[in-house]
């Protein structure tokens, strides 16, 4: 008998909540981040900063091999010294911001505002799944992509020294190394997470959403370096998300941060935003009220 | 009736505005159609009973369970929303196997539901092309798909029928009886009368948030006798006809036409009216060639509860 004409029976099976309610979602956001278009480019190319920062790491240890490379820098190596600064030259990286940023563009602009846009909503929240796991499903593809441009070259950093010099004296002459790659992954990821999934649930449109995206985190540099330029302050240094994550970067790091500012300004400020984010995201993500 | 779902004094305002207002309602297994206009409320209360809404007031109950935040209970449930709900770039299977992995279902167990759910729509043969391309039917058919894939006992459709082409209407018509053969539940809304009446005479009219009336159309038409009720005749001597009822107390008014040979009659008491028509008719040799009661419709019990 074809399975057309079989009637359905009442299932009478016993529910079982998932450990990971919020998986499929995962699952599904980074599957169609793929499916956009320019997505797999900007994917490769982000992970440009990490070849070459492992490549240095693999050049610190071959100095001698390399020599020609210095030539013209009077024999210095100081820049390729695997130190605290060198992992904060990699995390709070001009380039690395601003690829992550592109990421959260392609891949992270439409996740709530798609939802609106098509009324998926409605479809969550009449199965087993909570606002939490909803939310929770957006970030962890987020996420999925924000850690694997911190946290994994982060530790295949750390790894690859190992491996490299044949001994874990990094870790011996600056311990904190591994929890400040842990810190500032986190970091970077919750605040590009809530800053993206705020302005993905601002809109019905992923491309004014995308736009505002590269657009907020351009101008807060944009308007910083306008201000610093006029009054000479780096106390501006505060108006820029992308000064305020160096800043963060470098007293995790424990290097000298790049404006005279303490660095707990900046932290605070990053909370505040992240945390206003998640309100407004949470309270735009409610069920879909609607009068018909 | 054994109420398998409940709606006590449920009111729900967003802001100052009404949703609903003090709806209590039982909705037991079989077809139960929810009819109202546009801005009635259906939506909302369709969304409270499915546990997407929180209700200001009341409580809803399924198997006596509160409904509210309480996600075993949502795995017995399936929602047809009224607008698509659908990512274009996905194809038909993915979208169905998506949504049943979030009951967490294998994904083994997701593809063979969604198998059948295809099949069952008889979209099975389209389920590898981007819904995109899929037609309005095609997408209509693929809401209900999704909404039985996970073998719900109880299913709540918002509109299942809207915007469909006739053929299409027929098929989804059908494919809600069949669920009404299974046993299951079945609340469908809809704002065009004739679908409602095309598949179950059991209503709940809904008007301003509120409930007008409840219960198969008989009993809603008796609730209205002081309306009157409308008998058309149609034979070979309507004039006759009218002349002969003219001097009866239960006439309350008389109408000839549209149709030629036809007569009209309103009453306030049908059951008199329906038992002088065949004496009348006998005696006087008329011939007849119908009798029928426009009043029998959703339309006019409809019209005359919400004063239109």
């Amino acid at each position: 008998m074809p399975i057309s004409e079989q009637g359905y029976s009442h299932w009478t099976g016993t529910f079982v909540e998932r450990r990971l309610p919020w998986w499929p979602i995962t699952r599904l956001g980074i599957r169609m981040a793929f499916k956009r278009k320019f997505f797999k480019f900007a994917f490769a190319i982000s992970f440009l900063p990490a070849f070459i920062f492992a490549a240095g790491i693999y050049i610190s240890e071959r100095l001698e091999d390399f020599q020609f490379m210095l030539r013209g820098r009077r024999g210095s190596t100081s820049f390729l010294e695997v130190n605290p600064a060198y992992f904060k030259s990699y995390f709070g990286g001009d380039f690395l911001l601003f690829m992550m940023v592109m990421i959260m563009v392609l891949a992270g602009a439409g996740l709530i505002a798609d939802d609106l846009k098509s009324n998926s909503l409605q479809l969550y929240f009449s199965r087993p799944i909570r606002k939490r796991d909803y939310i929770l499903g957006k970030m962890s593809t987020l996420a999925f992509f924000l850690l694997l441009y911190t946290l994994v070259p982060g530790v295949l950093f750390i790894l690859l020294k190992f491996l490299f010099a044949g001994s874990f004296k990094l870790v011996a002459n600056y311990p904190w190394i591994p929890l400040a790659v842990l810190l500032d992954s986190l970091l970077l990821t919750l605040f590009f997470s809530f800053y993206t999934l705020l302005l993905s649930s601002l809109s019905r449109n992923r491309r004014y959403t995308a736009i505002l995206l590269f657009l907020v985190y351009l101008f807060s540099d944009i308007f910083f370096g306008i201000f610093y330029g006029i009054f000479r302050k780096p106390g501006f240094c505060l108006l820029s998300i992308k000064a305020n994550l160096q800043q963060v970067a470098a007293a995790l790091f424990r290097v000298k941060p790049p404006f005279d500012v303490p660095w707990i300004y900046s932290l605070l400020i990053l909370a505040a935003i992240g945390l206003a984010c998640g309100a407004v995201l949470v309270r735009k993500t409610r069920g879909v009220e609607v009068i018909t | 009736m054994t109420a398998v779902i409940r709606a006590e004094k449920l009111s729900k305002w967003y802001g100052n505005v009404l949703g609903l207002s003090d709806v209590s309602l039982e909705i037991g297994p079989g077809i139960t159609g929810l009819l109202g206009p546009n801005g009635a409320g259906k939506s909302t209360l369709m969304k409270l009973l499915t546990g997407q809404l929180k209700p200001s007031i009341g409580r809803v109950t399924i198997h006596g369970a509160d409904v509210w935040n309480n996600m075993a209970l949502f795995a017995d449930i399936g929602f047809c929303p009224e607008q698509d709900a659908f990512y274009d770039e996905l194809t038909g299977w993915e979208f169905v196997t998506r949504l049943l992995s979030l009951y967490g279902f294998s994904r083994a167990d997701a593809a063979s539901k969604a198998e059948r759910a295809l099949h069952f729509v008889e979209l099975f043969k389209d389920k590898d092309r981007p819904l995109r391309g899929y037609s309005r039917g095609m997408r209509q058919r693929l809401k209900i798909a999704q909404t039985v894939a996970h073998e719900p006992g109880i299913l709540i459709l918002d509109e299942p029928l809207n915007g469909l082409d006739p053929l299409s209407k027929r098929k989804v018509i059908r494919l809600i009886k069949d669920f009404r053969d299974a046993g299951k539940t079945v609340l469908v809304s809809s704002h065009v009368l004739p679908e409602i009446e095309a598949l179950t005479r059991s209503i709940v009219l809904l008007h301003q948030g509120k409930i007008l009336a409840q219960g198969d159309i008989p009993y809603i038409r008796d609730l209205i006798d002081k309306h009157p009720h409308k008998i058309s005749v149609k034979g070979s001597d309507p004039r006759a006809l009218a002349a002969s009822l003219v001097a009866q107390a239960a006439v309350q008014n008389i109408q000839f036409g549209p149709e030629p040979g036809t007569v009209v009659f309103e009453t306030g008491d049908r059951d008199v009216l329906f038992g002088l028509l065949p004496r009348l008719i006998v005696e006087r040799g008329i011939d007849i060639e119908e009798i029928t009661s426009p009043d029998d419709n959703l339309q006019a019990v409809f019209d005359y509860l919400v004063g239109t």
